[in-house]
């Protein structure tokens, strides 16, 4: 236990350095706060940059305040996950390059606390980005729009926060798999990106899949998906979270014996 | 729509990428061993909007 309050420690200093736990939250905010002010200028953006011949009149009507919600949501889905797996695509990998592992691995270490560490550091900036990043859109939604059920939007969040675990968990799994960290976000951001595609090619035969978690989170702000298939797909992503953190440990174990000092 | 309200709601954007990119800079001149030309680097961080700060953060650091 004291050797994992260590690493943990390790971790968050190494967090703290680097500044990710400043400015990845920033970033989300910041696209948080963007959205529901384009949506609320756009029909002035649309009279400056529109190139509009005299007397057009477009009728825009003013979107709902869901739907500005479920577009921040979108805008995560690329920029925030780029971010995330752009900032922890070296944890594992990037150690054993730049030598703190073969540091590590010289001492009797614990593969779990190892690992866990670097997984609930990733996973506390995560949670701290998306929920502020969420209720900064929340708030503005409010100012300028109207406001949205606050359960409903905890639901939308709750359900959000499982995705943005399940990434992190595979950018973990990814940077302890693969040999370097460009690897480990092209490998992580591939298949997230393709099974996304595929997911949403085919998806509408299943409705049981880890890969609908965004697009029932967005429900829970409307009607809410059906009860069924939503508890089906929470229980499958966090199966495949621990999963992923169990890969995760066994390949940084095997990772110490290819080690070359 | 007047023009107080306008400035009060973009400010907060405005103070959030001046504050990336300031930080970012500051960081940047004091880096001694950037992962590429610092001016390259400079030009980004000013003329790219957020994009250029996260760029520095995540690749041109050398902190993963």
């Amino acid at each position: 236990m004291t050797q994992f309050n260590v690493l943990l420690k390790k971790e968050w200093r190494e967090n703290f350095r680097n500044y990710k736990v400043f400015w990845i939250p920033i970033v989300f905010i910041l696209f948080g706060i963007i959205e529901p002010v384009t949506n609320y200028f756009m029909p002035q953006i649309l009279d400056s940059v529109g190139n509009l011949p005299d007397g057009a009149v477009i009728e825009i009507p003013p979107p709902e305040p869901e739907e500005i919600l479920v577009a921040v949501m979108g805008q995560y889905q690329l920029i925030g996950i780029l971010v995330l797996v752009l900032a922890y695509m070296g944890s594992v990998a990037g150690e054993r390059k730049n030598g703190t592992a073969t540091l590590l691995y010289v001492r009797p270490l614990s593969y779990r606390s190892y690992f866990l560490s670097k997984w609930i550091l990733a996973s506390a900036v995560g949670m701290l980005s998306v929920w502020s990043g969420l209720l900064a859109a929340y708030y503005y939604t409010f100012l300028l729009f109207e406001r949205v059920d606050f359960t409903k939007f905890l639901k939308f969040g709750a359900t959000y926060s499982l995705w943005i675990l399940l990434i992190v968990s595979l950018v973990l799994l990814m940077s302890a798999v693969l040999p370097n960290a460009g690897l480990a976000a092209a490998g992580s951001l591939l298949l997230i990106f393709v099974f996304q595609l595929i997911d949403g090619l085919l998806g509408t035969y299943w409705t049981v899949s880890p890969l609908k978690i965004p697009g029932y989170a967005a429900q829970w702000l409307l009607d809410g998906p059906k009860p069924e298939d939503f508890w089906w797909t929470a229980g499958i992503g966090i199966l495949l979270i621990f999963a992923m953190i169990l890969a995760g440990i066994r390949s940084s174990k095997a990772n110490a014996s290819k080690t070359k000092v | 729509m007047d023009q107080t309200t306008l400035v009060l709601l973009l400010l907060p954007i405005i103070a959030i990428q001046l504050g990336l990119m300031i930080f970012t800079l500051v960081d940047l001149v004091k880096n001694p061993n950037p992962n590429g030309p610092k001016w390259l680097w400079a030009i980004l961080i000013v003329f790219v909007n957020i994009l250029g700060p996260i760029l520095y953060l995540v690749i041109g650091r050398r902190n993963y």
